[in-house]
């Protein structure tokens, strides 16, 4: 088995669809919560090492980050990068009341991380049939130590960033997958591609 | 079977209707509720039954139902929501239970949609994360208090190097001035009998020109020609000021030298009555001759203001706070000490207008090896020891400072009975 993972073009065009739509249904979803507008930005597909994982979510100042895990028929993690401006504004939207606790805005992050993270899950397994379950989010700092400390070499990473009108907040969200998962996610897609 | 082992769960569960009523409790639930509530729980609304946490009970439910998708909450962030003693009344510390709790959607042919609250009784996980919190934070409070006492070790050890070198250089000075003093002892007599040599050289010279008309042509010429060709009119002109000039600045060195033994001398003397303006004065005389540069001023309120202290470390941390003040002007400035005494305090301020200090080291100027200076031109040693040796003497000692303006360090002093000490 090679340590790269390669997507050929019609399958790296069929789970940009996929995210695209599953990402549309997490924003409907979150907008429909929170009654405001939400954009989304075109998914990114890429292959990664640990370090360039670490440099792409680590990209901003004044961020907050959250982990989760989903198990299944595949299973990964799914990184959550928030932005701390505008988070006052989304706090109150989800009926938070200020001024906000230490405890507050760290449940506004997670519950965010929650409804955007579970619903791309939900969309692109009920697209790709497959059954997966969301784990408790928890906050995490990420540290380039630890990332290299990782024992794996390559993870397939698809990147979508949400945007909140009205108001400068900003969300990153990154889904990870394990080989296995990998395998059986192109897999699903080969069939369907038929 | 199913039912009883869902009433039997260790793990609470609740499922509400789309109204929010509950539609089941297990037994988790229902053995903490309160007994008046246990019989008749069905179809009341959550926010009945729990009203501690109702706001965001139903809008993380509501959440549930809109967006069909579990939702969570974390102990550290919410630890009660449903109002639960903890699992441990009698040996636990806790008084009530953390939760974890978990909301996912489920369905049910009678009901249509429905929320099933998960709760996780995690008062031992949460109990053990707070005390090892509070452990690393006692730990890290103790470390940090080991690391400002090797410090203080630190900078008791350099003071003490300070010290002794200061010990030996004293001696060393006193040594160098007594040796000092015998040459120019000789010198100084050498010279007032050069003077009075060449007076007498001088007028020989001029009775010889005087009587040179007297003599043959001849003659005349070649004492004429000797005394030009010498320069005589020069010489007679030149030679008592030159042996006046040399002898002040013979007298220049003598005072330094004096005044370098008088101040290393007392070196380890204890604590004696010391007068400051003398010091200062002193003080400013010796700094003056290896720091040309600045101009200094003195002025002492009272005139005299005489303290009860340990001469030896105080003139050390003066002369170190006015050494460092005319090292700070490299052009043109004024290094200015004021002198100002009562009877409860005395306060020293130098003022210089030099370089200044910037804002983000200006915390750090007393710590022990702080310093501006290239490598090996100074140790950063010269204001610690001067706080050392104020505090030592009850006294406080501070700086404030602009750059490109100058700096003023003040020193505070109570006044010391000699008794008490």
């Amino acid at each position: 088995m090679s340590s790269t993972i390669s997507l050929n073009e019609d399958q790296r065009d069929a789970l940009q669809e996929l995210m695209n739509i599953s990402m549309g249904q997490a924003a409907n979803s979150l907008a429909h919560l929170i009654e405001t507008k939400i954009g989304i930005s075109i998914p990114k597909i890429s292959a990664v090492t640990p370090s360039e994982l670490f440099s792409l979510i680590n990209r901003s100042e004044n961020a907050y980050y959250t982990r989760q895990s989903f198990l299944g028929d595949i299973q990964g993690e799914v990184m959550a990068v928030v932005s701390e401006s505008g988070l006052t504004e989304v706090a109150s939207l989800l009926e938070y009341e200020a001024p906000l606790s230490k405890s507050d805005v760290e449940e506004t992050i997670l519950e965010l991380s929650n409804i955007l993270a579970g619903a791309c899950l939900a969309g692109l397994s009920n697209q790709l049939e497959l059954a997966t379950n969301l784990n408790m989010p928890t906050l995490f700092s990420p540290n380039k130590a630890s990332f290299v400390e990782l024992n794996w070499q390559h993870s397939l990473v698809m990147e979508v960033q949400f945007d909140i009108e009205l108001s400068s907040f900003s969300m990153r969200v990154v889904f990870c997958l394990d080989r296995t998962s990998l395998i059986k996610l192109t897999d699903t897609i080969d069939e369907l591609l038929g | 079977m199913f039912q009883q082992l869902v009433g039997k769960l260790p793990v609470g569960i609740c499922i509400v209707d789309e109204n929010y009523n509950i539609v089941f409790l297990n037994d988790f639930f229902v053995d903490r509720m309160e007994s008046d509530h246990r019989s008749d729980y069905t179809d009341k609304p959550i926010s009945e039954l729990f009203p501690e946490q109702a706001k965001f009970l139903r809008r993380r439910i509501k959440s549930v139902f809109v967006l069909q998708h579990p939702s969570f909450s974390y102990w550290e962030q919410r630890p009660h929501i449903f109002p639960f003693k903890s699992s441990r009344p009698i040996t636990g510390e806790e008084t009530q239970m953390y939760q974890n709790m978990e909301i996912v959607p489920i369905t049910s042919p009678e009901h249509g949609k429905l929320a099933c609250i998960f709760l996780q009784d995690v008062t031992a996980q949460a109990s053990y994360f707070i005390a090892q919190q509070e452990l690393s934070l006692a730990l890290k409070r103790e470390h940090e208090e080991q690391l400002k006492l090797i410090k203080k070790l630190d900078s008791a050890q350099s003071q003490l190097i300070q010290a002794e070198k200061m010990a030996s250089t004293g001696q060393l000075a006193a040594g160098i001035a007594h040796e000092i003093n015998n040459p120019i002892g000789f010198v100084t007599a050498n010279l007032n009998t050069l003077k009075d040599y060449a007076g007498s050289l001088i007028s020989i010279c001029e009775n010889v020109a005087d009587k040179a008309a007297q003599t043959d042509e001849k003659c005349q010429i070649f004492i004429n020609d000797l005394l030009e060709s010498n320069h005589f009119e020069l010489l007679k002109e030149d030679m008592t000021p030159l042996l006046d000039e040399s002898r002040e600045g013979l007298e220049r060195v003598r005072d330094i030298v004096e005044n370098l033994k008088r101040f290393a001398i007392e070196e380890s003397s204890g604590w004696q009555l010391l007068d400051l303006s003398e010091t200062m004065s002193q003080m400013i005389e010796l700094v003056s001759v290896q720091y040309k540069i600045p101009t200094y001023k003195l002025s002492c309120q009272p005139e005299c203001v005489k303290i009860f202290c340990e001469p030896g470390g105080l003139k050390q941390a003066l002369m170190n706070m006015l050494i460092n003040a005319a090292q700070s002007i490299d052009k043109k400035g004024i290094v200015k000490v004021n002198v100002i005494g009562n009877e409860q305090s005395v306060q020293i301020k130098i003022i210089d207008s030099g370089s200044g200090i910037q804002e983000h080291i200006i915390k750090k100027v007393f710590d022990p090896f702080f310093t501006t200076k290239p490598e090996g031109l100074g140790q950063g040693l010269g204001l610690s020891v001067a706080y050392t040796a104020i505090e030592k003497h009850q006294g406080t000692i501070s700086v404030s400072s602009k750059p490109g303006v100058g700096s003023v360090f003040e020193v505070n002093l109570p006044v010391i009975d000699p008794e008490e000490e």
